[in-house]
Order: structure tokens, then sequence, then C-alpha cells
């Protein structure tokens, strides 16, 4: 029932100071030689860790991520280095959510505001979703009335998860966000995985649907939400939009089978976001297969030896290299 | 508490009704996370332990973290707070960062409740250690245990309890030797004088020195770090969390399990060494009714689960004792 064990010790400290030259320093000389060349792009994208010299800053200058001492710009962060012209910047591997527009976005709703809704989407700022960009009963180009925005609590409330796409930005940097589409709008039958942004990579399409009866929708901002499939032909049609369906907070029948099958793939995601692999479908299902044919209780995932499993049998397939 | 949708709720809910039960991460209902124990965290704590539940050892957050910490105190009974034979008062903080969504106020609210429960349950009478008087009607020592939760992930009242449990197990009490003060004969000053307490030749303990009244002052004849263990440490007590929905209930719930059953079942037992298990606390939590019938049973399973909880830690305390003593010197000396 239950089992206690140690901390993981920490890693044995090798780091020498001072003596050493740093690593960052072979490239600057490279780089103060000939300024002209694009040094980040044709070496492959450059990792950095925090306090790493990356240039000088009298050739170029600091962007997000960096900071500048003793003329030379230094990633404050551990993540990619990005250049624009003079401007470098570096891309942290773990931070919040960075919102494009166009993004689709998984969020759960914070706040019900005059005619807005908050929504927490992992960002630095709550996005909005406003009564205005979301699908109302009787049908799209129905008009707002009063009487929607007295009910708004009837279409979303607080804790609600949702899946939307970025429409546009505020002033302030705040996301606005739409579910204009039958694809978007409330979240059920299902649970919610959260993972690092940085492992969701842009896919043709961020609704998967594996063959053991799973729908995945793949947040660009880390959270993924794993329910039971449903069919295409069954899903809430634009003919008689029904508000029923559409903003219901039932579940469905929800067989064992199924129940299992989300607790697995929920479990093999945690396990490729620990050693932080990129999510694709692929990799997914490689993972899956895997696990099934083990036929291991679904809790045996999360455990050491089988982790490793898991990620090995991907290693053919190119984790890496996507 | 995690915010949760209705349908996340619900489907939370139904899972635990399917046959065989089956929980978000594949756990069955009686299935503790992976529980992470540290002793002796602390250095300048009298006892501590660290403690994390449902943490993934790849990671460097996540689950349920708390860290204890005692703290012996000297007190005068005479002209300060102390009491007879000395008290124990525990203090639970919350960090902020466990609990973003939480106000100042609404955070100091959760630490009083944390804290009266801890405390009601831990400063019971029948769980007094009996070493933790100095002299007496003169000074004691107040024991303070001291929690913060560093980030919560479910589960809390449990974590709390083993946690408070393994740095209790881990306090070392310094050893005192009282000691007197008597006037020279004529013609000299008065110069304090120290007696050693040495009664029939043993060797001197604290609890030697409440056989002796005149005592008027105590001294540590070792290092303020050493010293014995607290005594009837065998009989803190563990606590288990059932969280009840209807007829089933499950252990060690995550936040999203925790805000999708009504009512929390908490209680704590004791396992007195050679006598049967005594329960120290029950406490509800929660807007669900449970009927009286209902509770028997539930004591009678959580008296089940507690036992299985107590023999772990137990198990685990006596290994980190090996690893910070034995192999520590072994360690040294191979250096």
């Amino acid at each position: 029932m239950i089992t206690f064990s140690s901390f993981p010790a920490p890693p044995q400290d090798n780091y020498t100071f001072g003596v050493q030259q740093s690593p960052g320093l072979d490239n600057d000389v490279e780089m103060d030689l000939n300024l002209d060349d694009d040094e980040f792009e044709s070496s492959g994208r450059r990792l950095t860790y925090p306090g790493e010299a990356i240039t000088s800053s009298q050739a170029f200058m600091r962007g997000h991520g960096t900071y500048v001492d003793h003329e030379e710009v230094i990633a404050s962060v551990s993540g990619t280095v990005e250049r624009v012209n003079k401007l470098i910047s570096v891309r942290a591997i773990r931070t919040r959510y960075n919102p494009e527009v166009g993004d689709l976005i998984v969020g759960r709703i914070t706040e019900v505001q005059p005619r807005r809704w908050k929504v927490d989407a992992n960002s630095r700022q709550d996005a909005v979703l406003m009564l205005s960009s979301v699908n109302l009963p009787g049908g799209v180009q129905r008009r707002k009335l009063e009487s929607d925005e007295l009910q708004m609590r009837t279409f979303f409330e607080e804790g609600d998860l949702l899946v939307a796409e970025v429409q546009a930005f505020f002033a302030d940097g705040a996301m606005s966000l739409h579910t204009r589409s039958l694809k978007y709008g409330k979240l059920r039958n299902g649970q919610l995985v959260t993972v690092p942004p940085a492992l969701i990579r842009r896919l043709k399409s961020h609704f998967l649907t594996l063959p053991c009866g799973v729908d995945l929708i793949l947040g660009l901002n880390g959270y993924i939400w794993i329910s039971k499939h449903v069919k295409q032909s069954e899903q809430e049609g634009e003919e008689g939009f029904d508000a029923e369906a559409v903003y219901s907070n039932r579940n469905d029948e929800i067989d064992d089978a199924t129940r299992s099958a989300v607790s697995r793939v929920s479990n093999i995601i945690r396990v490729l976001a620990t050693h932080f692999v990129p999510l694709t479908d692929s990799i997914l299902l490689n993972a899956y297969e895997w696990a099934v044919e083990q036929e291991g209780d679904v809790k045996d995932l999360l455990q050491e030896d089988i982790v490793r499993c898991v990620l090995l049998c991907n290693n053919d397939n190119s984790v890496y290299e996507v | 508490m995690a915010a949760t949708s209705k349908s996340e709720r619900a489907y939370i809910q139904s899972a635990l009704h399917a046959s065989p039960p089956l929980r978000a991460d594949g756990r069955s209902l009686q299935d503790f996370r992976n529980v992470l124990l540290e002793t002796g965290v602390s250095p300048l704590a009298n006892g501590s332990a660290r403690l994390n539940i449902g943490k993934n050892p790849e990671e460097g957050g996540g689950g349920t973290e708390v860290l204890a910490a005692t703290k012996l105190e000297v007190e005068d009974i005479e002209t300060g707070d102390g009491v007879e034979g000395g008290r124990l008062i525990c203090t639970v903080t919350c960090s902020p960062a466990a609990y973003p969504q939480l106000s100042m106020n609404a955070l100091d609210d959760l630490q009083y409740d944390y804290t009266t429960v801890l405390h009601q349950i831990l400063s019971h009478p029948s769980l007094h250690p009996k070493n933790l008087g100095i002299i007496p009607r003169r000074k004691s020592w107040l024991l303070n245990l001291d929690l913060v939760i560093l980030s919560d992930a479910g589960n809390t009242y449990d974590a709390m309890f083993l946690a408070a449990r393994a740095a209790l197990w881990d306090t070392k009490v310094p050893i005192t030797r009282a000691v007197q003060y008597q006037a020279r004969t004529v013609g000299e000053t008065l110069r304090a004088v120290e007696e050693s307490m040495d009664v029939e030749g043993v060797s001197p303990s604290g609890f030697d020195t409440r056989q002796i009244p005149v005592a008027a002052d105590f001294e540590l004849p070792d290092y303020w770090d050493e010293g014995e263990p607290l005594e009837g440490r065998d009989l803190w007590p563990v606590c288990i969390t059932l969280n009840v929905h209807e007829a089933v209930h499950f252990l060690d719930a995550t936040l999203s399990e925790e805000a999708s059953v009504p009512s929390q079942f908490l209680v704590a037992f004791s396992f007195p060494p050679s006598s049967p298990s005594r329960v120290q606390a029950i406490r509800t939590i929660g807007s669900g009714e449970l009927q009286p019938s209902h509770i028997q049973t539930l004591v009678q399973e959580a008296e089940k689960y507690a036992r299985q909880l107590h023999t772990a830690l137990n198990a685990k305390l006596r290994d980190e004792d090996i690893r910070r003593h034995q192999k520590a010197k072994v360690k040294f000396a191979n250096r």
C-alpha cells in the first residue's frame, strides 16, 4: 500500500571555478572575428546555461533572457539562443506559455466578469474570452442579447475547462480567445494532464485520436486533455446547435476499457514529460502499444525501470530527431 | 482547493464506482503515491524531517512537500510560561508559493486550521513525553514543533503527521545535570560549587535530577546537539485520511480528487508497543454527512491502513537512523 524511499542524492559537484575557460569563450572569439556570419543559425540551436557569456555587447544588443556584464551579453536563463539581426535573446526551456495568434490552447475559467470570462492558460496573464467570441445556442449568426449576459454561467462557470484558439492580443499582452468553431468549446468525458509548454510541438492538428478509443487535445500551453473518443458523426452538429450538449456538464457513459486507456495515456504523457521528451502522436502511439503489450497495470507505468523501457521503445523512432 | 470543473469531478467520482475502481494515475483505492522521507535535514534543529508525497524522482518539483523541525527551549516555571514536566507547541506555516491562489487572509485561516488540528492531537496528555522536565518546579523544556508546507498536491494532513512523527522521532533532548549553589563557610565570598548529582554511581541524566529538590540550575554535560531521544517516541500517532464518496473510500487523494469528494475522514492512531492500538483523534472535513454506522466501519478500516503506515514509517525511520549514524561513521572512516 505504501512505500517510503529516500530523496534522490544531489548530483556530485564537479564544477571547477576560475581555472577553466568557459566553453562559450571559443565561440566568442570566432564570432568577434566574423560578425556577419550567421553564427547562431549555422551551428544549429545553441543551448545556454544561466551565466554563460554569449557574445560581446559591443556588437550585439541584449534581448529577453540576457543581461550585460563586463561588455558581454550573458544568458540569464537556460534555453536556446535566438538572433534577430543584432538582437540576441534566449528563449527559456522552462517557462510559462508564450502565446501566438492561431495557437490552440486548453484553458480553465477562473473568473466570470461582465461580458467576458477570464481563463487560466498557463500564461503570464489570464487570457480573456469575450462573450462575443463564443458560439451561443440558436445559431452562429445570432445577436447577443442582454439575457445572454445575465446567464453567462450557464455557458462557462468557474473551473470549467475549454479548448479555444488565440484570436488576438490586448495592449497589455493578454491574449484574447475565441471558441467560434464546433471543434472548440467546453471539455468533458476525460481528465487533464499538465506538461511544460516547450514539449508541445506545433502539429498539423492538435486534435489526436488514438486507436485505443481516446481523444487527445494537445494545447500549446502545455495543458493536455485526454478524453473518451467521440465519433465525428456524433459530434454536436452545426444544424440544431444544441446548447444542452455543447455546454453540458454531464459526462457520457464511459466503459472501463476506455477509462483505463485514458489513465494509461495520461501516465505515458507524465513519464515522457518528466524525461522531457517532446510529444507527438507517433511517440505516444508507440509508447501506448508497448505499454499494452507488457500487460502491466496502469500504475506500473510510473515505476523507474518501466519508464526507461517506455523511453527506449521510442528510440528507434526518432524521438530526438523531430 | 484546486479549481475543477463539474465534468472532471463527475469523471473522478464515476471512476471510483467502476469495477475495478480506477483513479486518474491508475492507482487502486488503497495505494499511496511514492513517499520520500529524510530525517535530520536541519542542522540547527533538535530533530527534523522532510517528507514528500507524490514527487516524481526525475523532476525538480511536484508532490506535497512538508518540512518539520523541533526545537527545545528552556522555560522557567516560576516566573515564565513553563509548566511542570514541559510542554509541546505545534505550529504550521503554509508557504504562499504552495497556495498562490489564496489571499494572505485565506492563507492565515488555512494555517490556523492545520495548526489547531495538529496541536490538539499531538499535545494530548496521553502522548506527553516524560523527559521534558529539567528541574522540578523550576525549569522545563518547551518543545516547539514547526511545520512548513512547501507545496501542496493533496493529502496534506497525512503528510504533516508523518513529517511530525519523523521529526519527533528524530528529536534529541539534551542531557542535563542539576547544579546547586552553596555558600562557603565564613571568610570566603559566595562561590558557586558544582555538585554532580550522581546517585549510586550511575551516569548522570536529567531524570535523576528530579529527585533533588534543592537544585537551583542545570548544566549540559555534553554538546547541545547530543542527548537522549524523546521518551515514548513509539507513541506518536500516524494519521490516515479516508476520502469518502458514498460507500467508497480511498487514500492519498490528489488535489482534484479532494475537490470531488464531499467529505474526508481523519483518524489518528497511536500504536503503543505490547498493547492494542489507540484512537487518538477523529475529525471530519467537508460538507458531506457520515452515518454513525458508517463511521464505525471506517474507523476499523482506518486502523488497518494506519497500522501498515505505522510499520512502514518505523522501518524507514530505523533505516534513516542507520544511514545517518552507522553508515556515516563508516564513510567518514573510509574517506
